[in-house]
């Protein structure tokens, strides 16, 4: 017993595991080789991945193809002789882009706690149909029938403009099968243009016309307006258009499939795509004028202010409108240049642009919004337009008139705006100005000032000759000080001059006898004598308290003078002090001779105590 | 021109003459009158006779800067102002009613920075009036000469020192008061600095009036005079801007 319930153990657990280990993921394609309009069918095969199933199913990169239905989920499970295998097929219908080679990469799968990844599937895609003469399937029927009969064709009228001309492009469906109904899968790509959609008639009429002998039915898809923005080969993209295409089945020799049949056919989807188309743009001429913006076509330009006459601080409306064909929703703002202390906004742009018939015309309006903040008779500058035309090949300028706009002082007052004003300019607006001053002194002729005055520049002299006066009196005092024995030397020869003059005199002047009087003599020798000792006592520096013949005699030999000299000073000295004591002894001729003698003595001692 | 015409004209002449001529105080304390009584722009008339009959004093230059604040007429308010600080730099009143008229003008013109040591100096030379200044320069000077004569005259040593000593402080001092005084009249008699009188005036950037704008002035604006040529003249404003205007635009302070 015990054994038994060991084995059934062991078989539940091995089963289980042999179930996990038994998942498998595939993929896989219904052909390997597919017509370039064909469609084909991929499956991923997830199996025996038990009651869990399979969940978050990452498919591979099918960028190349077109995903026309899916992901179709089927299920089976199928018991045979016990044993349970279950299946779950996603399933996906294709149609390739392109022509060539491709290989759908892994898908992934988790089932069971476990990531499965499928094989990559290699898939060749060959021009035209791979069955076409094959009698297969009914959807490889379908793209046979509908092949080339189904196309889908983009025009331009121009392949070769300048910048910014228009260019039309079509895009027209050519069919001989009748087609249920359509929708774009894909726009074309247009870069390097701007692009405005013309419009169409909601229901496309179609025309025939014949290609390569073959009868088509032709209807416009989409017709656009295009404006290359910048010079180069520029290219248009393709435009896919999938479409529901009405397909009747081959007549089959079954009977009973053909009375099942559906007599009207049935609908397939189909992807149309057109070709890409190259566009040359030529680079617009050099040298625009400085106001071109990019304009192109032909174009007009008018002005128009609201008021002539305005007040300040009441707006003015400015309108520029430029209208004209050409690429008007590219036109920028043309500047305008208003006087100075106008307040200008940004203008307001509208446009109305007409989108049917061959060209794109319309207009452009571009609204200012004048402030003028001061009066006076303002000058609005003319507004100048550039655009090139295509036609003239050359640039075209468009020039407003001048605008002349009268400003009257307007009721309010400009109050000034405090923006950034600090805490103190505020606390300053709110104060008013101080009161005047009320003194009346201070008012002195203009341009008088202190400095200027004459009494001024006169008093500037009275500290200089106060200062100069003190100096020169110090000089004088401190040479009187510091050179007396020089003054006295200087002064020796004048003193003794002025005794001998008065001597002279005495001598010359007759007394009433004829001869000088004894008291006249007396004077003539006290003269000589003075004159004599006050010239020693200035020449020797000595006082004349202190002076006595010998100490004069005793200086001079001191001072080298002449022997014979100082005997004769001697001499004279004496005669004069015996003539003081003994007068009558004397006559004229020796009082000559005594002045002659002194006059001599004291020319030769000036040569010697020089 | 009739008889009848000429006659009360000449009457007015005679009656002129007859009126005997008013003092400028006199003036002053009517146009100060009028001002009390709320009649600005008579005020502003009032004391505009005055200085043009060759009288000034920063009062009287406050004063009519007040009356012209008052009229409305702001650009002429801060020349005044201007002229009167010229005088009276060191004014409180002056200063605040100068501050007060700038708010009111549109331009706000951020002053390029200095240097600190020049707010100093400007301190230091508007600390005084112009007359005081001067009165202090000539005492600092008969100073100094007074220590001269002192040195000179002294017969002792002792004496002798304290005059060098007491001479060379004050020389120093009268050397720096005397560059003072002359950068203080430097200052009164520059004319390279105006106000723009126009309510609005372009600047441009070369002496015509085809040439491009530079930038707009509004009235009121402090200018330096640079150059001039013909009837332009260059300017420089606060923040260093430079260009031309019409010599008319300004007034100079």
């Amino acid at each position: 017993m015990k054994r038994t319930l060991i084995a059934l153990c062991a078989t539940v657990l091995v089963s289980a595991l042999a179930c996990a280990q038994n998942a498998q993921f595939q993929a896989g394609v219904d052909r390997a080789q597919v017509g370039s309009g064909e469609q084909f069918s991929l499956q991923f095969t997830l199996t025996n991945a038990g009651t869990g199933g399979g969940k978050n199913l990452q498919l591979p990169d099918l960028g190349k193809f077109h995903i026309m239905s899916g992901p179709n989920e089927s299920s089976s499970m199928q018991i045979i002789n016990g044993a349970v295998s279950s299946s779950v097929t996603y399933h996906y219908v294709l149609q390739p882009k392109e022509i060539g080679k491709f290989t759908i990469g892994a898908a992934t799968i988790e089932a069971g706690g476990v990531t499965l990844r499928s094989a990559p599937v290699v898939i060749e895609v060959v021009k035209g149909s791979t069955r076409a003469n094959q009698p297969g399937g009914k959807q490889d029927d379908a793209a046979a029938q509908i092949g080339d009969n189904l196309l889908l064709k983009a025009t331009v009228d121009r392949t070769h403009v300048v910048q910014g001309e228009q260019v039309n492009l079509v895009f027209k469906i050519y069919t001989r099968v009748s087609i249920a109904n359509y929708a774009v899968e894909k726009n074309p790509t247009m870069t390097g243009f701007w692009g405005e959609d013309v419009e169409t008639p909601k229901n496309i009429q179609t025309n025939p016309e014949t290609v390569n002998g073959k009868q088509f039915r032709v209807g416009i898809i989409k017709r656009m307006a295009l404006f290359p923005t910048q010079p180069g080969a520029l290219e248009v993209g393709p435009m896919e258009l999938q479409t529901s295409v009405q397909v009747q089945d081959r007549r089959s020799t079954d009977p009973f499939e053909s009375f099942f049949r559906d007599p009207f056919g049935r609908q397939v989807n189909y992807i149309v795509k057109s070709e890409a188309i190259k566009i040359k743009v030529d680079p617009l001429p050099p040298d625009p004028p400085s106001d071109f913006k990019g304009a192109v076509g032909q174009f007009a330009m008018s002005t128009t202010v609201d008021k002539k006459t305005t007040r300040t601080n009441e707006p003015i409306d400015l309108k520029v409108t430029v209208s004209g064909t050409g690429n008007i929703k590219l036109i920028e703002s043309p500047a305008v240049e208003l006087p100075a202390d106008f307040e200008q906004y940004t203008p307001k742009v509208s446009d109305n642009i007409n989108r049917t018939g061959d060209r794109i015309s319309g207009s452009k309006t571009f609204e200012y919004l004048l402030i003028p903040r001061y009066p006076g008779l303002k000058v609005i500058k003319p507004v100048t337009f550039s655009y090139y035309d295509p036609a003239k090949r050359e640039y075209v300028r468009l020039r407003s008139p001048q605008i002349e706009l009268n400003v009257e002082q307007g009721a309010a007052a400009v109050t000034p705006l405090i923006s950034g004003g600090s805490q103190e300019d505020v606390r300053l607006l709110s104060q008013d100005i101080r009161f005047i001053k009320l003194g009346e002194s201070g008012l002195s002729p203009r341009g008088e000032h202190l400095h200027t005055s004459g009494v001024f520049i006169a008093m500037l002299l009275l500290p200089l000759a106060c200062a100069g006066g003190a100096l020169v009196y110090a000089r004088q005092r401190q040479a009187v000080m510091l050179d007396q024995a020089g003054y006295r030397n200087r002064r020796a020869i004048k003193v003794a001059r002025k005794g001998l003059k008065q001597a002279e005199y005495l001598l010359k002047e007759k007394g009433s006898t004829g001869a000088p009087a004894s008291n006249q003599r007396l004077r003539f020798y006290g003269e000589i004598s003075k004159a004599l000792w006050k010239y020693l006592g200035d020449k020797l520096t000595i006082p004349q308290s202190a002076f006595s013949i010998e100490g004069a005699v005793a200086e001079l030999s001191r001072r080298e003078a002449p022997a014979d000299l100082i005997a004769s000073l001697k001499a004279l000295l004496e005669t004069c002090d015996l003539a003081r004591f003994a007068p009558t002894s004397l006559d004229l001729t020796v009082m000559q001779r005594t002045y002659d003698e002194a006059q001599r003595i004291i020319v030769a001692l000036e040569r010697i105590l020089r | 021109m009739t008889m009848r015409r000429i006659l009360p004209l000449l009457l007015i002449l005679v009656a002129a003459r007859e009126v005997p001529a008013q003092t400028p105080e006199q003036l002053l304390r009517q146009a100060n009158q009028l001002y009390q009584q709320g009649k600005f722009p008579e005020a502003r008339e009032a004391y505009g006779a005055i200085l043009s009959s060759g009288y000034e004093s920063p009062e009287l230059l406050y004063n009519l800067g007040n009356a012209c604040y008052k009229s409305g007429s702001v650009p002429a308010a801060i020349l005044n102002y201007e002229r009167a600080r010229r005088l009276l730099p060191g004014d409180e009143d002056l200063r605040h009613n100068l501050q007060i008229a700038s708010m009111v003008i549109t331009d706000r013109i951020e002053p390029t920075p200095r240097l600190f040591v020049w707010d100093y100096w400007d301190g230091i030379k508007n600390w005084f009036s112009l007359s005081g200044l001067t009165l202090m320069v000539y005492l600092l000077y008969a100073l100094v000469a007074v220590m001269a004569s002192a040195f000179f005259l002294a017969r002792t040593y002792a004496l002798r020192k304290i005059a060098i000593l007491a001479g060379s402080g004050s020389l120093v001092l009268f050397l720096f008061f005397l560059v003072v005084l002359i950068a203080r009249l430097g200052d009164v008699t520059r004319t390279d600095e105006a106000v723009v009188m126009s309510q609005i005036v372009t600047v441009k950037n070369s002496p015509d009036a085809k040439s491009s704008d530079a930038f707009v002035l509004h009235g009121g604006v402090k200018v330096q005079l640079i150059d001039r040529v013909g009837g332009w003249s260059k300017v420089r404003i606060a923040d260093g801007k430079v260009g031309w205007l019409e010599a008319t635009a300004v007034e100079v302070i």
